[in-house]
């Protein structure tokens, strides 16, 4: 062990996670801890093994890598071991830190400050600057049918939870034996096995991954679609709603309780070039690239509603739609211009994404949302 | 680096698995500050084989419990043996005073053990615990094991608390099918294993296949590795990339060729929509570009 003072390294150690917080890697105060118990055991000399312990105790997922790395060579800088360790802790006072808190909970995006430029983009939307920024309101959305969406919904809501688990709960009648509450319900009775107490199946409530397409072409019906992907989220606890046009943005960290139709003014303001181009091939590729991962498993439902006008790339879409299928219990994608019977889903995007889509649904009316739900369960 | 963590590497080795740095970092912090250690990575980068090694570096037992949707106390951790517990009752008859019945039944000796009670209370030493794939089990075992592994205690309603013996060592392992919640990874240290470079998977494969030549070796690895660069449906892991090379090795091949990779492609590339777009000429190309 060199001769650095436990008492200045949990100090620029606390620097350090206070820095990776901000940069909206989660870091708690037991994970210092640890961080603190990795350095004491390994040799603060040698600048790579600090590296590889910090990484290990402080709990850094490869989501968070690229920061933990960039705020390493800033904090514990080449050249010496523990006697840098301590100069940077000195130091610590002009480390630059972002001007004013970050807010995270906007819309989920790394902020790269003062780091250089990201070496990979990938991470960072990049929308284009010339793209629309329009922000509308919803006043051509009558409020009569959010009103009526909710009640409607509100009573389909226990329709969603149908799904047999494999986990066993006790049961009134039917079902497996029960060996352990049977046995003890029979010491009760001198060892007469009266009656048999049962297990039966736990009914899970489906996990629900919505994609919506805001771009231009779907602007009539893109709003109507998110109010219902909002009251489907009191319903469903664990529903996830993305909104998607030339970038992919995560909407559940911005969704909370409250009235609808205010929920629907504060999205749009959340989502970047609302109304304007799409790339679903793209985004699609994205989601599944940084979200998909953790949020789609073999018990979710992967609900995508677009009109599947693109003008990207169809290979990425087709990629991107199988990684999905594959991972997914279901994927519907619901079209709104399915309402029109004359519609045949020969558009390239829709084209190729159809051979990975379990149905494809039309979506125009509150009728047609109203069918989708008992599927959602299935 | 520490020569702890050095000579680990060299244990590990030793036992035929290639642990670069932050492994044997990982390993030696986990066994040092006793806390459990979280596996994440991609299927068949070598995570439950941590575990194994573990146990064989330790000579010790690995104690294993795999996840799965539905999985349970009564099989995770103990459960009475009703069919003897019903017996003994039967057997006593009508004279057996009950409470002293109840002591009996009641016993450790009526107590069926399940992994996680076995990986407490081994008397001999502490045990190497492998919980894997915990992202299969539910939430609900989720919140279960982190009391479990935050006390090392299980209280039994008919017995009272065990406490363990010795703490085992602890891995648990993640396919991230689902995220772990945060309670859980906090009381976990931490280890996300990537699929091994080069330089690493020639001496994986050369340390798991000794019968293949030098140049086979790096063939495979070379073709594994632009496998790997593609966009797939399932990339191939290292468990893919052994069994490669073994079956290879049974085929009497020196070296690559396009015929024969088409052949047994089967073992590497294990979706059919990945092995159908891999089209004879891209085959013959990642073969010469193998070398």
């Amino acid at each position: 062990m060199t001769g650095a003072r436990p008492g200045n390294l949990a100090a620029h150690l606390a620097a350090f996670c206070g820095a990776l917080r901000e940069r909206a890697v989660a870091v708690s105060i037991s994970d210092e801890a640890d961080g603190l118990g990795a350095l004491v055991l390994v040799d603060v000399s040698d600048r790579e093994e600090v590296r590889r312990a910090l990484k290990i105790a402080l709990k850094i997922r490869p989501r968070g890598a690229r920061a933990f790395e960039e705020l390493f060579e800033l904090f514990f800088p080449a050249g010496g071991g523990a006697a840098s360790i301590a100069r940077a802790a000195r130091q610590r006072s002009s480390i630059p830190r972002s001007a004013k808190p970050v807010h995270r909970r906007a819309i989920e995006q790394p902020v790269a400050e003062n780091a250089g430029p990201p070496a990979v983009s990938g991470d960072l939307p990049a929308w284009s600057p010339d793209a629309l920024l329009r922000r509308k309101s919803f006043e051509e959305c009558e409020p009569g049918d959010l009103a009526v969406m909710e009640r409607l919904l509100e009573r389909l809501a226990e329709k969603l939870a149908t799904r047999p688990s494999r986990r066993l709960v006790p049961a009134r009648s039917r079902g497996r034996m029960d060996p352990r509450r049977s046995f003890r319900a029979a010491l009760a009775t001198d060892g007469e096995f009266l009656r048999l107490a049962r297990r039966r199946r736990a009914v899970e409530k489906a996990r629900i991954v919505a994609l919506c397409d805001t771009s231009g072409s779907m602007d009539a019906h893109a709003r109507f679609l998110l109010a219902f992907l909002l009251s489907l989220r009191r319903a469903a606890r664990t529903a996830e709603v993305f909104a998607f046009n030339t970038t992919l943005t995560r909407l559940t960290p911005t969704l909370a309780p409250g009235r609808i139709s205010r929920e629907l003014d504060r999205l749009a303001a959340a989502v970047p070039d609302w109304s304007g181009g799409t790339r679903i091939g793209e985004c699609l590729a994205e989601f599944v690239s940084s979200h998909m991962v953790g949020l789609v498993d073999s018990k979710t439902v992967v609900v995508i509603f677009s009109d599947g006008l693109d003008r990207g790339d169809t290979a990425v879409l087709t990629r991107a739609m199988r990684a999905i299928h594959s991972r997914a219990r279901r994927v519907f994608w619901l079209n709104p211009l399915l309402s029109d019977p004359r519609y045949e889903p020969t558009a390239r995007g829709m084209a190729a994404a159809l051979p990975h889509v379990d149905r494809l649904l039309p979506a125009h009316n509150l009728e047609t949302l109203e069918r989708l739900l008992p599927l959602l369960a299935a | 680096m520490r020569p702890e963590i050095r000579r680990i590497q060299e244990a590990m080795e030793k036992e035929g698995y290639i642990a670069e740095a932050p492994i044997a970092t990982a390993v030696y912090l986990a066994k040092e500050m006793r806390k459990p250690l979280l596996i994440e990575g991609d299927a068949g980068v070598g995570k439950t084989e941590i575990a194994k090694i573990l146990a064989r570096m330790l000579d010790t037992e690995l104690v294993r419990l795999q996840c799965y949707e539905g999985l349970d106390v009564s099989t995770a951790l103990y459960e009475w043996d009703y069919p003897r517990q019903m017996l003994r009752v039967r057997m006593a008859g009508d004279e057996a005073d009950p409470g002293g019945l109840e002591h009996v039944i009641f016993s450790r000796d009526y107590l069926l053990e399940r992994p996680l009670l076995s990986a407490i209370t081994r008397a001999q030493g502490p045990a190497v615990l492998l919980v894997d794939e915990v992202d299969r089990a539910d939430d609900g075992f989720e919140a279960f094991l982190l009391e479990v592994l935050s006390d090392f205690q299980v209280t039994i309603p008919e017995l009272g608390t065990i406490r363990a013996e010795h703490v085992p060592y602890v891995i648990l392992t993640s396919n991230r099918s689902r995220e772990i919640g945060d309670a859980l990874r906090r009381r976990c240290l931490y280890l996300y294993i990537e699929h091994p470079d080069f330089e690493k998977e020639v001496r994986i494969v050369q340390s798991r296949v000794p019968q293949a030549q030098t140049r086979l070796a790096e063939q495979i690895a070379r073709f594994v590795q632009a496998l790997r660069r593609r966009q797939l449906a399932r990339s191939p892991g290292v468990a893919e990339t052994i069994d490669w090379a073994q079956a290879l090795v049974r085929l009497h091949c020196d070296e690559l060729d396009p015929e024969t990779v088409r052949e047994t492609l089967g073992c590497v590339l294990k979706d059919h929509s990945d092995s159908r777009e891999l089209s004879g000429e891209e085959i013959a190309v990642l073969v010469e570009t193998a070398g």
